[in-house]
């Protein structure tokens, strides 16, 4: 076998590994585009250098043209696939040149394929036969352009504005990344490009007796790409790992905060039983020093004092549950037990303050899928603001609603609705932002952490107005968990 | 002599017990409610006794809480001090509850003798209350026997006004002042004017004069 055709095969072979590897993490994660250019691309590659081995080993004249004809459509992949590249990956393209160059190159490929031989070439009139890497290949001899092939130069000419732009755009940015990116993506992916211009310019002017070749050059914008989608999962792995550290940070934070609105209620339900135990215990250590104790009342006593003590016990335990626990722990849950636990949890506090606690929750409702502790203070976050919202006001009706219902796509959705005064609706954006706080004695935490725990539910959670027109309502989706419905 | 009944009011059932059991075993006589609206209905009805007593009740109830409960029973006129208990010594409440009266402000795990020392605080100026609301209701109906012509010369006398400045400024004959005089004083039973005075300003009658700046 000829040195060209090995090396031309290994070289398909290995952009076709690529566009095996980098088209199996595009359909794994949709997100980057840049995976689905490098993988167009890498195919391109492939295809372009059948293209050329084909018009280095063409007999006839006809045949050369048959293969320099066939060789424009993995070319304008190839250069569209590039041009898309920088564009995604640089973030700084200007949309509308992008746009020009695809549809000039689309039209030059559809012109390609109307005329012959090819879109810039009115006829190949001879061929010549050089010796290239130790055998005699075809290159073009004589050829008659035609004057539309300054069209192609101009496009690609185009291309190369394009990424030299995007890269200086990022390039003034100023960070050390923003321009390593630049550098790195507008050398890698622009110098090739204008070295094949140049040279395949020069080999169409009869310049230099060589064969037609784009995809040596373009092995190297092929690699750069590579290699800067690879340092870019890496970099993203890295990034994904600090955020679920600080996601988990936060949480905790948040839940320091909720257990501060906490220990007031919490502290309430607590001194119910322990006061009744230092009660009962007085009271028997009256009968106690009485000439004939009262068994019977003794013996009821004690068992009261037994019963409370588990009662404190309990109201222990909840809190400990809250503190504790620091990573996402995803269960099947009823969503009626979650809401009422909540609710018997804020209670006294909303008995104290009179504001009414009501929910509905749709018959059928379906099991949801998270963490209780994680979506117990979300509840516990939304309820809370209900109320301190609802004291502002003055009116009579407080009342909290909380209603839980199925949703399209298997999701459930739950809804806070207070009959507080409500915010004007250029600042209900505004409550998620951390800090940003209503209330005197707020940290301004709550929503932005009850967002993050939601977020990391795969759910959603947004403000709007309540659908009376009066107070605000907070909606969160979740997804129901896979099987029975509760 | 019955010191009262303590009426405990805490929607808490184990707590409630609790502290009925402990305030009966040192001997006080306790009626307990869950609610504020539960004591306010026993205390119109015809079974509540008029005798001395005070109310133990928790700050925090569903329905009335323990302020409001306060308010209600002033508003009906009823005079009970009030001793409050709570799971946390939040001072709004703790100062709204002393401005309105209350005797005490207590947590529900306070020392049994802070706890006695309040009740038997509030049951003290209960019973002191009534007292002097008895002592002034008798005054009251003492007073209530003089005739209109003796109450405008009592008024004089208290304010040291002589029989002749008296007949003067009435328009009478001095002898008749006399006579009113000795008809005030057989009426209330009193023997000097000093006694007359002291008894007037316990009833509460007649401003003393406004004296005239030196």
């Amino acid at each position: 076998m000829s040195l060209v055709t090995t090396l031309w095969s290994m070289e398909a072979a290995a952009a076709l590994t690529l566009a095996v590897l980098y088209g199996v993490v595009w359909t794994v994660d949709r997100r980057n585009l840049a995976n689905l250019t490098l993988c167009v691309v890498a195919i391109a590659m492939a295809a372009a250098a059948r293209t050329e081995v084909g018009m280095m080993h063409a007999g006839t004249v006809a045949e050369y043209g048959e293969w320099v004809r066939l060789c424009y459509l993995p070319l304008t992949f190839a250069l569209v696939g590039q041009v898309v590249f920088v564009d995604q990956y640089l973030g700084t393209g200007r949309r509308w040149l992008l746009w020009t160059i695809i549809s000039v190159r689309l039209m030059i490929l559809a012109g390609n394929f109307l005329t012959y031989p090819t879109f810039a070439w009115r006829a190949v009139v001879s061929l010549r036969h050089v010796p290239f890497l130790g055998e005699q290949v075809s290159v073009v001899g004589a050829v008659e352009l035609s004057p539309l092939q300054w069209l192609s130069v101009a496009s690609n000419v185009l291309i190369v504005l394009f990424i030299a732009d995007a890269a200086l755009r990022l390039w003034r940015r100023g960070s050390p990344e923003q321009r390593r990116k630049a550098l790195v993506a507008g050398g890698g992916v622009g110098v090739p490009l204008v070295a094949t211009i140049i040279y395949a310019q020069s080999v169409v002017l009869g310049l230099a007796p060589l064969p037609l070749l784009v995809t040596p050059s373009f092995l190297v914008t092929m690699i750069v790409m590579a290699v800067e989608l690879s340092r870019g999962f890496l970099l993203y792995r890295q990034t994904r790992q600090e955020l679920e550290e600080l996601r988990s940070e936060l949480t905790r934070a948040g839940r320091v905060t909720a257990l501060g609105q906490l220990a007031t209620a919490l502290a309430h339900e607590l001194s119910q039983p322990l006061g009744a135990i230092l009660r009962n215990a007085e009271a028997a250590e009256i009968h106690l020093n009485s000439p004939s104790p009262d068994l019977e009342e003794l013996r009821a006593i004690v068992s009261d004092i037994r019963k409370d003590d588990r009662r404190a016990g309990d109201v222990i335990d909840q809190m400990r549950a809250l503190i504790r626990r620091r990573t996402l722990e995803m269960n099947p849950l009823p969503l009626s037990e979650l809401v009422q636990d909540v609710m018997s949890l804020v209670h006294s506090d909303a008995v104290a303050r009179h504001v009414a606690l009501d929910y509905v929750v749709a018959p059928g409702l379906p099991l949801v899928s998270g963490d209780r502790v994680h979506l117990s203070q979300v509840l516990l976050n939304l309820i809370m603001n209900g109320m301190d919202a609802i004291q502002t006001s003055p009116g009579s009706n407080k009342r909290v609603l909380i209603e839980a219902q199925p949703r399209e796509e298997g999701k459930v959705e739950v809804a806070v609705t207070d009959t507080g005064p409500g915010i004007p609706p250029e600042a209900i954006a505004k409550v998620f932002d951390p800090f940003y706080t209503t209330k005197s004695g707020g940290l301004g935490m709550g929503l932005p952490i009850s967002r993050t725990i939601i977020e990391a539910h795969g759910g959603r959670l947004w403000a709007e107005r309540a659908p009376s027109g009066r107070g605000l309502t907070f909606r969160f989706t979740l997804f129901q968990a896979q099987g029975a419905a509760s | 002599m019955n010191p009262g009944i303590v009426y405990v009011v805490d929607d808490d059932p184990s707590f409630r017990t609790a502290l009925t059991r402990m305030l009966t075993a040192t001997g006080l006589s306790v009626q307990s409610y869950a609610s504020g609206g539960d004591l306010l209905t026993h205390l119109s009805s015809d079974e509540a006794t008029a005798g001395p007593g005070c109310v133990l009740a928790d700050l925090r109830m569903p329905g009335l809480d323990g302020l409001q409960l306060q308010e209600a029973c002033a508003e009906a006129s009823v005079g009970l001090p009030f001793v409050f208990l709570t799971g946390q010594g939040d001072v709004p409440s703790a100062v709204s509850a002393m401005r309105q009266g209350a005797v005490d402000f207590l947590d529900k795990c306070a020392p049994q003798h802070t706890l006695l020392a309040a009740v038997g605080r509030a049951l003290e100026r209960d019973a002191n209350a009534r007292a002097s609301r008895d002592r002034h209701e008798q005054l009251g109906r003492r007073f209530a026997g003089l005739t209109e012509r003796e109450r405008e010369v009592l008024e004089q006398v208290v304010h040291g006004r002589m029989n002749k400045q008296i007949a003067a400024a009435l328009g009478i004959h001095e002898r008749t002042v006399k006579l009113h005089r000795s008809a005030i004083t057989t009426k209330l039973g009193v023997r000097s004017v000093a006694e007359l005075t002291t008894l007037a300003s316990q009833a509460g009658l007649f401003e003393a004069p406004r004296q005239p700046c030196p």
